[in-house]
């Protein structure tokens, strides 16, 4: 396990590019310390996406070094990486349910993958869809959901295996005001339990409300705003 | 739908709803098919062998053919001194427990299918027989024992029928070999067409993959699900195979026990025999699933 001071997600010169097209990402430096709660912020194809995909380990870098609970994932062992990836809760933007499964299957899956028992994964899904509402929703379909239900069904599934780390991409950006307030406060709640929490969101209003450091994708680098002190910082050194 | 008491657990991979599935039952149908045909060939022949084997293990043949020189009267008579002096020598011979000439009437008899029974055969040179049998521990010198009996009766022959169930046997070996390599190749396109679906399934479920990699899910999960489904069909495949093998055989087996000559009507399976012919449908399961499993795996390799 690491120590609270460590750092759980480290880049170091990373790049990404998809085929032959040009860096999308260039020279990333990151250090996320265990426990820290950021912003992801940029334009439109600025990258965030991308990022976070590097940090659930979807995907390799280009070029550099990733390190995530202190090991280099170029030295990792396969059955290491999906060890990994049990300890990273993820919300898409576009939610990646499977959608001819209920609700609470698909919230159930990470338990699933980790062979709990059938009572106790009965006990965590129901309590967790009971917390974002959707109790009544729950041996309905994905595929009938709205965006909202959809949006909180994929945050239940990407926080029921209480993981270290919580990488959400626009998780209010389906819901009203006072749901993505709650959710936010979910937020907040679980990085005071430990987690490590990075969302990725254009909502200016969530930014103002939760004063986390910012990490801003800008010409294709990243840099780091905090909220007492707006200024550029130039690379992120957090 | 709302809060019922018992929702079965729903798979995450799609892969009953392929259509893959009725292609791949029908090539493992036809493969079990050709496989379980083969097979009880395979079996029938190793028990036809047997039969010889078993039929002539202590059996040996003495034939005397009565001289060409002299008129059929002579002839005759050489003959029978002959057959008496060997069957003499052949009685003194440790290992041999019993000497037997084959009467006038014994020989009438074996020649009747090929002579008719119109036909008197104390008026023909037939040759004289002398059915020996010999003790299956005893370790005889055949060939000494031709030589010998050469010097007491010179126009006598020594036959332990060894040449031509040599020659059988090396026929039949020969059809083995053919029917091994069939099931050899059977099971390597079986498994192809599985590598092949499975692969195509692979591509389909490529979105649902790469989220259960995402949540955590190790190689093992995604294969095993895989496995399951393709040893079901693989099962299914294999019941439909045996289901028009089973009469097939049937068949083939009333066509050969109407030839005449005593050969192939000997060969019958046992029960092992078909015990193994309907063990076939829980093979091409095996075969089904352990080829997917490493399919699934190998593939999966690829991605992150």
């Amino acid at each position: 396990m690491l120590k609270s001071k460590e750092n759980i997600i480290e880049m170091n010169n990373v790049g990404i590019r998809y085929d032959q097209g040009p860096e999308i990402l260039s020279n990333i430096k990151l250090s996320l310390p265990k426990g820290s709660f950021h912003f992801l912020t940029g334009q439109s194809g600025a990258g965030k996406t991308s990022l976070l995909s590097l940090m659930y380990l979807a995907q390799k870098p280009s070029r550099g070094t990733i390190s995530i609970f202190g090991q280099n994932i170029d030295f990792a062992q396969r059955s290491q990486l999906a060890s990994f990836r049990r300890r990273i809760g993820v919300v898409f933007q576009d939610f990646r349910l499977l959608e001819h499964l209920s609700a609470y299957d698909n919230v159930a899956l990470p338990l699933r993958v980790c062979d709990m028992d059938e009572r106790e994964i009965k006990k965590r899904v129901t309590e967790f869809l009971t917390w974002v509402e959707l109790d009544h929703h729950m041996y309905d379909k994905a595929s009938t959901l709205s965006g909202g239900e959809k949006q909180r069904v994929a945050i239940a599934r990407a926080v029921i295996n209480r993981p270290d780390i919580l990488l959400a991409d626009e998780p209010t950006g389906n819901v009203d005001n006072i749901i993505a307030g709650k959710l936010m406060k979910l937020f907040v709640e679980l990085n005071k339990l430990g987690t490590t929490v990075v969302i990725a969101t254009h909502s200016e209003k969530i930014i103002r409300d939760f004063r986390y450091p910012r990490l801003h994708l800008q010409n294709r680098g990243l840099h780091v705003y905090y909220p007492a002190d707006t200024s550029f910082l130039g690379d992120i050194n957090v | 739908m709302s809060n019922p008491q018992f929702v079965p657990r729903k798979q995450e991979l799609q892969l009953k709803s392929e259509n893959t599935s009725l292609f791949l039952k029908i090539i493992i149908g036809i493969a079990v098919f050709i496989f379980a045909i083969t097979l009880s060939g395979v079996l029938a022949v190793d028990s036809m062998i047997t039969n010889w084997n078993k039929s002539i293990l202590g059996s040996v043949t003495v034939q005397i053919i009565p001289p060409s020189d002299l008129n059929w009267e002579k002839s005759s008579a050489a003959a029978l001194a002959m057959e008496e002096k060997a069957v003499e020598f052949l009685r003194s011979v440790n290992g041999i427990i019993k000497v037997t000439p084959l009467s006038d009437e014994q020989l009438a008899e074996l020649l009747n299918p090929w002579l008719g029974d119109d036909v008197d055969i104390s008026k023909l040179p037939a040759p004289r027989i002398i059915d020996i049998k010999i003790d299956t521990h005893a370790n005889i010198d055949f060939d000494q024992l031709s030589k010998d009996l050469a010097t007491v009766a010179p126009n006598a022959s020594l036959d332990n029928h060894k040449l031509w169930l040599n020659k059988l046997i090396a026929f039949a070996d020969g059809l083995k070999m053919i029917a091994t390599t069939i099931l050899f190749l059977v099971s390597a396109i079986t498994s192809g067409a599985i590598f092949y679906t499975t692969n195509m399934s692979l591509g389909l479920q490529h979105s649902v993959i790469e989220i259960l990699h995402i949540i955590g899910a190790k190689d093992t999960y995604i294969a095993q699900q895989y496995a399951k489904h393709m040893g079901i069909i693989g099962f299914i495949g294999g019941i439909i195979g045996i289901l028009f093998a089973i009469p097939a055989i049937f068949f083939i087996g009333s066509l050969a026990s109407a030839i005449e000559g005593g050969i192939i009507s000997e060969t019958s399976l046992k029960i092992i025999d078909w015990l193994f012919i309907l063990a076939l449908p829980l093979f091409s399961c095996l075969i089904a699933m352990v080829t997917t499993y490493y399919t699934v795996k190998q593939t999966l390799k690829k991605m992150l």
